[in-house]
């Protein structure tokens, strides 16, 4: 299986770090920026698999950055991460195509399950829509 | 064919819409299957939500505001998941589901959105700590709940003192305005630059020092410091310490907020700047930065206790956090205040107490004591020199250690969960207690509140297992075999049962105990034994064959144990009315009112007509019907793929059918291009299990049968069909489609005119591990239907699967069970699925469904009736 890309976005900079070197020691590719403008750029310069995205941040929330990831990079799976608990947001966020929605503080065991889980359904999704187009072009 | 289909159109009550080509490709199965997997896990986090917000609801035990809003939201976020799968799943056919969620969501919203408003600072500002428990948790924060809980409920002995409010805090942060200063200092701090660190923390410290404590918050603090001389009859010196909501209990911040010890009034109000500010020393910064925990959302309280004279003082644990297990308890302390002790700075002594009836010592290690801490008197502690005389004595006398143990055991019984205290001797020889919190036994990551099954003298512990509701009880075992059985169960027994089924409700207002062989702690019946209050025990694996009918037991499911004969000491202690501490408070109030829109359950029969999308209220009702609705789904993914569109490969092995697989990940050994394989390819457990069972020699299928006379019209009358030998013949053209992953099989068969469908996972996490089975008949009179169906029943019954049946559908499962069990039930399903072919020709409307399950249990696959039979069946060849 090939490495997961990851992308973390979270304006909180040494919360990127940590969990990137934490996330990095586990065997996946990390990329960590710190807010939804950073985020679009490289999204739009190169492939991931999953986004960890805060929803609080300042400037370009993480809904606003989520609507904009989807154009980009419709098929990337993107977890919402939040301190703060609001059922808004939250399903606001799942509306809009995100996997799930992990609270702060999240264990290292079920952010790397949860990465997994995204990328996993991502290879599907991906089949699925090859398989389609195939099935179109037919 | 025509009788085929026409069975396919009838089988689940519509008509099935046709299919568009495209969406059933192999990458839409192995989808379909990932997004069932993730339903199933979102269902069992909700169940589990429901089960803790029930035992909130009781009242026992301490939550706050960021409690019920995290299990809220995530309540909310995994109920949305499982409707947005359900639609994935169905081709949107659930289309009223996410308006229904829409209302609950908001409903529950605006419950929170009103407690937010309420929750302006208003006062009090300073609480006495003979008025503070541990409901009080968000007003006081942990530290000081903890201490007036103690102290007030459980009359352990704490110091005088008072607590002053997290409304306090906020009045402050808006006089001053520092909400946004603090913000602004801290956005652009280089949390890796120690300096850049440490420069925002000074800064933010001196916007708390420069501050002002607005001025009816001062008097308030004044007041109670008065009071606190008045009570102790002189000039009192405090400790003034963090008390941050959280800090003693979800998340623990522990260590991480500053104290000030042996304060005068004329340093009080800079102490409590000082330990407000507390909040943003660089380690604290650092601390919530890594874990991504808001500043606003620490609302700090402050416990201003009356300072000891110590004459020694240390830490004691109600547990010994590094052998779980041993039943003792663990005591350190050394000379003076305890700073050294639980900062760590001088080698301490060590106790160990065993916490049988009398509490003997079981091991002492004097520690190295050069100096003790001792407070100074221009305010501020100090280090001061020992003689070596003292320091190389123990600090507490054998009888001391045991009456502090006494204390410790009090709290954690108090609390169900072990302890961690805080202690100190006063020179007058009298304990008190300075803080007391919740200890984490990081071995248990999961189980860490519950306390260990400990032996009783003279009382064999029986069996030990999961506690689903808390309590201890005594009483004669009662043998639950059936829910038949439940008309019989006497008043005051111990009901003991293989699974736990919600029917058991019918007699839990009148029995003593339940335990279960196997059986969630977060299932339907735990979160009904908790509402009456009925202590279980479940999943002790082997209640049923370990414990006699009659045999008096007594359970304590608070240790989750269950002992032989009757234990007096412990039966006693059942407290006659529940502590219901938070029971009336502001807090428990909105837990009530999120509750109404989360934890009832509605639908309870999804054979009723009121089992609809558009009946549900509750998110508990919506995750029991999309988990229905998803079964019913899974049931038809591989009955309804025909091979045109996948890579499907046929499999070579003797079946009363032909078997393709569709492999969606890991679930074969199969070189592509390849179109047959054999059952060494296969890989997926389950369906290897399976394969097992339905290719047992012993089934005989092939071979030319005896039919009865009766049975034979029967089946003749009703399908117009022929049967025996031709019907064989025509089984060989049938296709049957399995699809599979490594851990997973998805199988459905028409074999005869019986509709099976298994759907499976299994692998070593037990949690998420299940079969289900479905089976509808078809052809043969209703009377024999109906015998079948018995029949069906009482083998899937003794093989512990729950049972839905309605007519002659039979929805089965299994649940939550180790690997092999699932391995070995799946065999005997696939036994099963071959054998009731034979049942239609063979049993007769008056059979003795009891022969017949013996038969298949013995392995007698065609029924045929054995010398001497037990019971003659109906027919003979």
């Amino acid at each position: 299986m090939r490495v997961i890309r990851l992308l973390l976005v979270d304006d909180e900079s040494r919360y990127v770090e940590t969990l990137s070197k934490r996330l990095t020691a586990r065997g996946l590719y990390v990329e960590g920026v710190h807010s939804g403008k950073e985020a679009i750029a490289v999204l739009e310069s190169r492939p991931f698999d999953v986004v960890l995205l805060d929803v609080r941040m300042p400037g370009m929330d993480g809904i606003a950055t989520l609507r904009e990831i989807k154009k980009i990079q419709p098929l990337v799976q993107v977890v919402l991460l939040s301190g703060n608990a609001s059922i808004n947001a939250a399903i606001e966020g799942m509306r809009l195509g995100a996997m799930d929605y992990l609270l702060k503080p999240a264990d290292l065991e079920d952010v790397l399950a949860k990465v997994e889980e995204a990328f996993e359904k991502k290879g599907a999704e991906e089949a699925r829509s090859r398989e389609e187009k195939g099935a179109r072009g037919r | 064919m025509g009788l085929l289909s026409f069975g396919k159109g009838i089988l689940f009550g519509k008509r099935w819409r046709p299919i568009e080509a495209h969406r059933d490709t192999r990458a839409h199965l192995t989808l379909n299957y990932l997004t069932f997997k993730d339903l199933i896990t979102s269902n069992d986090e909700v169940l589990e939500i429901i089960s803790d917000l029930e035992e909130k609801l009781q009242g026992e035990t301490y939550f706050g505001m960021t409690y019920i809003r995290f299990r809220c939201v995530t309540a909310a976020t995994h109920t949305y998941r499982m409707i947005a799968n359900l639609n994935k799943l169905s081709g949107r056919r659930f289309q009223e589901l996410p308006v229904t969620f829409s209302t609950v969501q908001k409903a529950i919203e605006e419950v929170l959105e009103k407690s937010r408003r309420r929750a302006s600072p208003e006062g009090p500002w300073v609480l006495d700590l003979s008025e503070v428990d541990a409901s009080m948790h968000d007003r006081v924060g942990g530290k000081s709940a903890n201490l007036g809980e103690i102290r007030n409920r459980v009359k352990l002995p704490v110091p005088d003192g008072f607590a002053i409010t997290t409304d306090a805090f906020r009045q402050f942060l808006e006089a001053n305005q520092l909400t946004e200063e603090i913000r602004s200092r801290l956005v652009n701090v280089d949390l890796d630059d120690l300096d850049s660190l440490r420069e925002a923390s000074e800064a933010v410290k001196e916007q708390f020092q420069a501050g002002f404590v607005p001025p009816e918050v001062e008097r308030a603090i004044l007041a109670a410091y008065r009071r606190l001389c008045d009570t102790l009859g002189r000039s009192a010196r405090v400790s003034v310490r963090s008390s941050a909501v959280g800090e003693d209990g979800d998340i623990s911040f522990a260590g991480q907020y500053s104290s000030l010890l042996n304060v005068d009034r004329d340093h009080l109000l800079a102490a409590y700047k000082e330990v407000l500010a507390g909040l943003y020393t660089p380690r604290a910064i650092f601390y919530r930065s890594v874990h991504g925990i808001p500043d606003e959302d620490i609302p700090m309280g402050v416990a201003c206790i009356a300072m000891v004279d110590a004459a020694a003082s240390g830490v004691a644990c109600s547990v010994n956090p590094n052998r779980p297990d041993s039943g003792t308890l663990v005591i350190n302390g050394a000379w003076g205040l305890g700073v050294g002790t639980v900062g760590g700075s001088v080698s301490p002594d060590f106790w160990e107490v065993s916490k049988d009836a009398d509490m003997p010592l079981v091991e002492a290690r004097l520690g190295t004591k050069e100096t003790s801490v001792e407070p100074l008197d221009e305010g501020g502690i100090g280090p001061v020199a020992l003689a070596p005389a003292v320091g190389g004595a123990y600090c507490l006398t054998e009888r001391q250690v045991r009456d502090l143990a006494y204390i410790v055991v009090a709290a954690e019984k108090h609390y169900g969960r072990p302890q961690e205290m805080e202690w100190a001797l006063d020179k007058l020889g009298r304990f008190t207690i300075l803080q007391c919190r919740p200890l984490r036994l990081s071995r248990f990551s999961e189980d860490s509140s519950r306390l260990p099954p400990a032996e009783i003298e003279g009382h064999r512990l029986l069996l030990t297992g999961a506690s689903a509701s808390n309590g201890v009880a005594s009483g004669p075992v009662f043998r639950l075999n059936g829910i038949e059985d439940l008309a019989f169960v006497p008043d005051g027994s111990v009901v003991v049962a293989r699974h736990s089924s919600p029917q058991i409700v019918k007699v839990m207002g009148r029995v003593a105990a339940i335990v279960t062989d196997v059986g969630a702690t977060t299932g339907h019946m735990a979160s009904l034994a908790r509402e009456f209050g009925v202590p279980a025990v479940l999943d002790t694996r082997e209640a049923t064959t370990r414990l006699e009918a009659g045999q008096v037991v007594t359970v304590d499911a608070s240790r989750g144990a269950v002992y032989d004969g009757r234990i007096e000491s412990i039966v006693a202690e059942k407290p006659a009315q529940p502590k219901r501490s938070m029971k009336g408070t502001p807090v428990h109030q909105v837990l009530v009112e999120v509750c109404r829109h989360i934890v009832p359950l509605h639908l309870t029969d999804p054979r009723s007509p009121d089992f609809r999308q558009g009946a549900c209220r509750t998110f508990h009702d919506m995750v029991r019907f999309v988990h229905e609705k998803a079964f019913e789904e899974m049931f038809r993914m591989s009955d309804r793929v025909s091979d045109a569109d996948y890579r499907s490969v046929r499999l070579r092995e003797r079946l009363p059918f032909e078997l393709y697989l569709i492999d969606i990940g890991g679930g074969l050994n199969s070189p592509p291009g390849r179109s047959e394989i054999s059952p060494g390819d296969l890989r997926s457990e389950p369906m290897r299990a399976l394969l097992s069972g339905m290719s047992d020699p012993r089934l005989r299928w092939w071979e030319p049968k005896g039919i009865s006379l009766a049975g034979f019209l029967s089946v003749a009358t009703e399908s117009l069909f022929t049967p025996t030998h031709d019907t064989a013949e025509r089984r060989l053209g049938d296709k049957s489609y399995a699809i599979v992953a490594e851990s997973y099989c998805n199988f459905s068969s028409r074999i005869g005119y019986h509709f099976t469908a298994v759907d499976a996972f299994c692998s070593d996490m037990l949690n998420r591990n299940y079969v289900s089975f479905r089976f509808k008949g078809g052809a043969a009179d209703d009377l024999r239907r109906a015998k079948r169906c018995e029949l069906i029943g009482e083998i899937l019954r003794r093989l512990d699967f729950q049972i839905e049946r309605g007519g002659d559908l039979i929805n089965a499962r299994l649940r939550k069970f180790p690997k092999e069990t699932i391995l070995d039930r799946l065999g005997q399903l696939g036994r099963l699925v071959v054998a009731t072919r034979q049942l239609d020709m063979r049993m007769g409307p008056s059979a003795a469904v009891g022969w017949y399950a013996d038969a298949f249990f013995e392995g007698n696959f065609l029924f045929e009736p054995q010398s001497p039979p037990r019971t003659a069946p109906e027919t003979a060849p």
